[in-house]
């Protein structure tokens, strides 16, 4: 029986491909925030925008995968896509807090103000509210099926959010403390390589959490399948 | 009629891990009044929710003469008869027909209420608020409303659950009295008493399989508790 | 469509037996603005009228909260999802016939509550009744729409008066802003800006298809 539960997973002591993949990554983030140069206008205080914005692009990123792969539960009713779902939530919110905890301290040092009611701010915060909603209803829904089925319903809702908002942002006109793209001049010389790293790096741990989680939840189910077969 | 009422082919429900319904292979002709019995647990009211199409099955098909299960027009075929009463406490008996009428698109949705009111013996009390029932006149209502739509299947979900012997003698006359009409039944219940009465086929489902199918002679009740005791109790 | 028209006709019918919700509605919504009046002291100052729109929308949404839940609860005590669940037509129509009737019940709540808006904080809603009416209807839409659609979900979840308002409130973010700002712009005397409508409308079409579409999950067992 400890064959079967074991079967498909990597033993807990060996490193996932994505995570060798993460650990050069790291390295070669770690390196090119330190050699990039200090902005002229912010100071040091503008490297932490090498983790702010790389947060909120894995941030984004779990939430379409939770979408997507809730869209394709309730297509195929198949378990696996659940998992991928909550497992997409989970880390999305994770990313989504160390972005709107980073975002904070670096707008302190430049503006002097923790927090602006900015759209693209205030659409982030709202999207992280979707998507502790999102696992409050995962937790507190009972039988995995029906779980499954209300949690990808809302994580396509949540998602249809996005685009949604970033439509009233459009029509109301946007005051905004963060750059339209990242085309318009925004960036110094020498921060495009280390910002295009440091979004690859957030991807890199972003999957690699993602594997994580999905594991866990196979084993979690398989134990259930375990101790009832016991 | 060359569609069987009911098909299932490797039938197959789980709730996450834990399986419902394995493998259940049936077909049922029109007419025929089916008696689904079986130990708590062991997957009757799955069966009988998925007839219904308000649970989808996990693996295999299900086809509702023809249609697959579910669908709206398999829908339309299903009335359902449930120990809840699914009746609406605030509205009067009429209304509550009414209603179910409406919902199905019934054409005359008043003449019919009233027609279903004079059968099941409740037009005295048309316009009271069915909150105020007794358990044997809301079970008569109940069954009212899963008819108002003339459905060729008919559900019946431990109908007998809550109601007294008077009660549940009058209610077992009236569902012998419904098969008048060409319907296909399908019970489900606990009280083997009834089934030679109810049914003329019947199904033992014991861990989300069927154990034994039983015709004729074999629902009587001596030989239906053998049968019961022997899939229940033997080594399986 | 006889499924819309059977589902509002029976709650509507229903609500106007028990009137429970309605008046449990009224009587927070009432209580709320009395909680205004502590929050906010001295009556009718010009501050507190430009605080009105954004708190009448405040009890707009807690009392449409606290009938939003009952509206499944209902179904539930009867055990008269499966019926619903039953009838032979797309499960989206039962999604609508439910979220018009909340609307109906909510709007006759909102009436109430804007008069006694207007009475306390003095503001000057006979003038611009119509267009203040068009816009609380279509902020309304929008409130049902997510509103119905989530109840249905939270009623069968553990906790669910807690979980309604936060599976509730984050969707709403978009109808609320735009519902308030040209709330605001009305009784300041002036026009509403096309964009506060403009978004009203959009959000509300997409919340009543998405609703329509995505209900078939919700009512399934």
């Amino acid at each position: 029986m400890s064959a079967s539960v074991s079967q498909g997973l990597a033993s807990p002591l060996s490193v996932r491909p994505t995570g060798w993949v993460l650990a050069i990554f790291v390295a070669l983030y770690a390196w090119l925030v330190t050699i990039a140069p200090i902005d002229s206008v912010q100071g040091l205080i503008q490297k932490i925008l090498y983790v702010h914005v790389p947060c909120a692009f894995a941030a984004y990123l779990g939430f379409v995968v939770t979408a997507v792969s809730g869209g394709l539960y309730l297509w195929k009713s198949d378990l696996r896509f659940d998992r991928v779902a909550a497992a997409g939530a989970e880390v999305g919110v994770l990313f989504c807090s160390l972005m709107i905890t980073s975002g904070p301290i670096w707008a302190k040092g430049t503006w002097g103000h923790w927090w602006v009611w900015d759209a693209r701010l205030t659409i982030t915060l709202m999207l992280w509210f979707v998507f502790l909603a999102y696992l409050l209803l995962r937790s507190f829904t009972e039988g995995s099926e029906r779980a499954a089925r209300f949690s990808a319903v809302y994580g396509i809702v949540g998602a249809l959010l996005i685009p949604l908002n970033y439509y009233a942002i459009e029509l109301f006109g946007n005051a905004a403390m963060h750059p339209d793209n990242l085309e318009r001049d925004s960036l110094g010389t020498g921060m495009g390589w280390p910002f295009l790293v440091s979004i690859l790096t957030a991807s890199a741990a972003f999957f690699h959490l993602l594997v994580l989680r999905i594991d866990l939840a196979k084993r979690r189910s398989s134990l259930e399948q375990f101790a009832e077969d016991l | 009629m060359s569609a069987p009422a009911i098909r299932a082919r490797g039938l197959e429900k789980r709730f996450g891990r834990a399986v419902a319904l394995r493998r259940i292979d049936l077909e049922i002709a029109p007419g025929t009044r089916l008696a689904v019995l079986g130990p708590n647990g062991a997957g009757k009211s799955t069966l009988l929710r998925l007839v219904a199409g308000l649970a989808r099955p996990s693996a295999g098909s299900l086809e509702i003469a023809g249609v697959v299960a579910g669908k709206p027009a398999a829908r339309a075929q299903i009335g359902l008869i449930a120990h809840a009463t699914f009746l609406y406490p605030q509205l009067t008996a009429r209304e509550n027909l009414l209603f179910a009428g409406r919902l199905h698109g019934v054409a005359d949705p008043g003449a019919r209420a009233d027609a279903l009111l004079e059968e099941s013996d409740l037009t005295h009390v048309a316009h009271r608020a069915a909150g105020a029932f007794s358990r044997g006149m809301a079970q008569r209502l109940a069954i009212a409303r899963g008819l108002v739509h003339d459905p060729s299947v008919v559900l019946l979900d431990e109908p007998f659950t809550g109601l007294d012997r008077s009660a549940a003698q009058k209610l077992s006359e009236r569902l012998a009295g419904l098969h008048a009409a060409p319907r296909t039944q399908i019970v489900v219940t606990h009280d083997l008493g009834r089934v030679a009465q109810l049914a003329d086929r019947a199904l033992l489902l014991v861990a989300g399989r069927i154990a034994r199918e039983l015709r004729g002679e074999e629902l009587e009740t001596p030989a239906l508790e053998r049968a019961w005791a022997e899939v229940t109790e033997g080594p399986l | 469509m006889n499924v819309l028209l059977a589902v509002l006709w029976k709650d509507l019918v229903s609500e106007w037996r028990s009137r429970d919700r309605l008046i449990a509605m009224l009587v927070f919504s009432l209580l709320v603005v009395l909680v205004f009046h502590f929050a906010l002291p001295g009556g009718a100052t010009p501050r507190n009228a430009q605080h009105a729109p954004g708190l009448l929308w405040i009890a707009f949404v807690f009392s449409a909260l606290l009938g939003l839940g009952r509206a499944f609860q209902i179904e539930l005590e009867n055990d008269a999802l499966a019926i619903l669940a039953l009838a032979p037509a797309d499960r989206g129509w039962v999604f609508l016939g439910k979220a018009l009737a909340n609307l109906v019940i909510l709007s006759l709540v909102q009436a109430v509550v804007a008069s006694v808006f207007a009475i306390v904080f003095e503001l000057p809603i006979l003038a611009v009744a119509a267009p203040l009416a068009g816009v609380v209807l279509l902020g309304s839409l929008g409130l049902c729409a997510v509103g119905t659609f989530f109840s249905a979900m939270s009623v069968r979840t553990r906790f669910s008066e807690m979980m309604l308002p936060v599976l509730v409130i984050p969707p709403l973010v978009p109808v609320l802003s735009a519902a308030v700002s040209a709330t605001a712009e009305l009784l300041r005397g002036g026009e509403v800006t096309f964009s506060s409508v403009q978004l009203l409308v959009v959000a509300d079409l997409i919340y009543w298809i998405v609703g329509f579409v995505l209900f078939e999950y919700v009512l399934d067992e």
